[in-house]
């Protein structure tokens, strides 16, 4: 297999902090590689090292065939990174923001000038594309953002968090191109703490929790390993009952699985959840609150794993 | 996709240099800090305290321009550090030394700018040229002062780590190399006379007012000059490599 990316037991240790904790990755060339996690739990960092600016404590990493201590250089001719955070020059416009790093990687000034423009316009920023950085709105600021990591059509990019803060039209707007940057054989890793995210886009991801790889797959199969069943999720007073209340639930023969979820709340896998609700309630015998019933998702696949939220 | 990309290191350090040189005349409050400032003191000499000690005091005035470009350097890459610029910058192909040099020769042409400027309005405002007085010399001084200027920025660049934390400490070089070397005081009560500025004074006084070329003090200060200069900004890049380096 043709891989894009290989680490083996890759650790960076922050003093006592253990912010990645021995990560083995095999991502193959052309594939959207999800890294999706809650905050803190290492998507960041491994990303730094893999892009070449943070130094592994110990591990071995090679990306598109380079190794990342001794052949940064050549790596990062060949890759794009989209930081987590807006990092732009406010007191130059968009289209100059993208042509430094185009400059940065060496293209003729007539095809940067080119694919700016051709880049500004899918993303529906070309009218505003000669103004100052400083004057635009975060969605367009998190629009160039990304345009800035894909200038020189990389062979690998890296997204960390793209669209975090984003309205619901402008992260759509992200995602069609990123789905459209990858159909032009790039390899992408996302990383995200967003399960829609990382579920819409992913070919195949990890879920990664205190710098620990601790699933991966591709999204449906990672959802497939918690049953058929719908999730039902409520809220209730009595938790010190909590794990009396889940042992309950789980003697009908129609609840899989349940878990407690932050101090409040119970999450339960049930076949045909929606309409046994009240056998549920009859059975566990408190007031169930603020109740919701939904199809699995990579949330509850990291609840399934950790007893977390994603974003606890 | 096949990779045919070469950047080239003189391409990339001319485009940074672009990129801080736009950045920083964009920015109001900077113009007024890197030319408002000089100006309001040779104002202040030339009208408050007469025509007669103005001319004692312009070679001074003529120099402290180039000073300011301490904050403006430390402000510079500490905003680079802070923003994430810098190290969004090191995810490409560029090295360090190319960021480094690039903010270094942008601030190298404000000072170009600042000090022809400051000499036409000083000139304008009375100041005294000895009819002998060597015009290369006249811009060169402060042209050096700026050079060992930046490295004090650069130095200070290294330990801050926000343009706001750059711009209030930098005050603590400015003033001092400002008053003990003699730039805002009467140049008969120099305190420290192996500061950049002092030399700096001295030489600028023998050139604009007595028209002299000698090598003491003219030649040798500007020796000193230049290895101030020149051992800052090589004490200064190594401790900037050193804190931004790759951990």
């Amino acid at each position: 297999m043709d891989l894009a990316i290989e680490t083996n037991n890759l650790k960076k240790y922050f003093g006592d902090i253990h912010a990645v904790d021995g990560i083995d990755l095999q991502i193959p060339r052309g594939s959207l590689f999800g890294v999706l996690g809650p905050h803190g739990a290492g998507k960041t960092t491994t990303l730094r090292m893999l892009s070449t600016i943070l130094h592994p404590t110990s591990g071995e990493a090679a990306v598109l065939g380079f190794d990342i201590k001794k052949d940064a250089r050549e790596i990062k001719k060949r890759i794009g990174v989209c930081p987590q955070e807006l990092v732009l020059y406010p007191r130059l416009s968009a289209r100059e923001n993208i042509h430094l790093i185009a400059q940065m990687h060496g293209m003729a000034k007539k095809d940067y000038k080119e694919r700016t423009d051709e880049l500004l316009g899918k993303m529906n920023l070309l009218d505003r594309a000669s103004s100052l950085v400083k004057g635009y709105s975060g969605g367009m600021k998190r629009r160039i953002n990304v345009l800035m990591a894909v200038i020189h059509e990389p062979e690998l990019l890296f997204f960390d968090e793209p669209t975090a803060g984003l309205d619901p039209q402008s992260r759509r707007v992200v995602w069609d191109f990123i789905r459209d940057f990858q159909e032009k054989e790039s390899t992408i890793i996302l990383t995200t703490h967003s399960m829609e995210e990382a579920d819409d886009l992913s070919d195949e991801l990890i879920i990664i929790d205190h710098g620990k790889i601790i699933s991966q797959g591709t999204p449906d199969e990672l959802k497939g390993k918690l049953g058929e069943g719908d999730i039902l999720e409520f809220k209730i007073k009595e938790m010190e009952q909590r794990d009396e209340i889940i042992e309950l639930a789980k003697t009908l023969d129609f609840v899989r699985w349940g878990k407690p979820v932050g101090k409040h709340r119970i999450v339960l896998n049930a076949l045909d959840g929606l309409r046994r609700v009240s056998e549920i309630m009859d059975v566990v015998k408190v007031k169930m609150e603020d109740i919701s019933v939904r199809k699995n998702t990579l949330e509850d696949v990291f609840i399934d794993l950790t007893g977390r939220r994603l974003r606890d | 996709m096949e990779q045919k990309l070469n950047p080239k290191v003189t391409q990339q350090l001319w485009y940074l240099t672009v990129k801080n040189f736009k950045s920083m005349i964009r920015e109001v409050s900077q113009l007024i800090w890197i030319f408002g400032y000089p100006l309001l003191f040779m104002l202040l000499f030339r009208f408050a305290y007469g025509a007669e000690v103005y001319v004692f005091m312009a070679p001074g005035v003529t120099i402290l321009g180039p000073v300011v470009l301490i904050s403006q350097l430390a402000g510079h890459f500490a905003d680079e550090k802070e923003s994430g610029t810098l190290q969004r910058l090191i995810t490409t192909p560029v090295s360090r030394q190319s960021i480094l040099l690039s903010g270094l020769f942008s601030q190298l042409i404000v000072a170009v700018i600042q000090i022809v400027l400051m000499l036409l309005l000083s000139f304008l405002f009375g100041a005294s040229y000895h009819p002998n007085a060597n015009i290369f010399l006249v811009f060169l001084i402060p042209f050096l002062v700026a050079f060992s200027s930046l490295g004090f920025g650069l130095l200070l660049a290294s330990f801050v780590k926000s343009a706001g934390s750059a711009g209030g400490l930098a005050w603590f070089i400015i003033l001092p190399l400002q008053f003990l070397g003699g730039l805002l005081v009467s140049p008969d009560v120099l305190l420290l006379e192996f500061l950049p500025t002092a030399l700096a004074l001295r030489a600028m006084t023998a050139v604009m007012i007595d028209g002299s070329v000698a090598f003491d003090p003219v030649g040798l200060n500007l020796i000193l000059i230049t290895i101030w200069g020149i051992g800052l900004i090589l004490l200064g890049i190594l401790l900037f490599r050193r804190k931004t380096a790759i951990l």
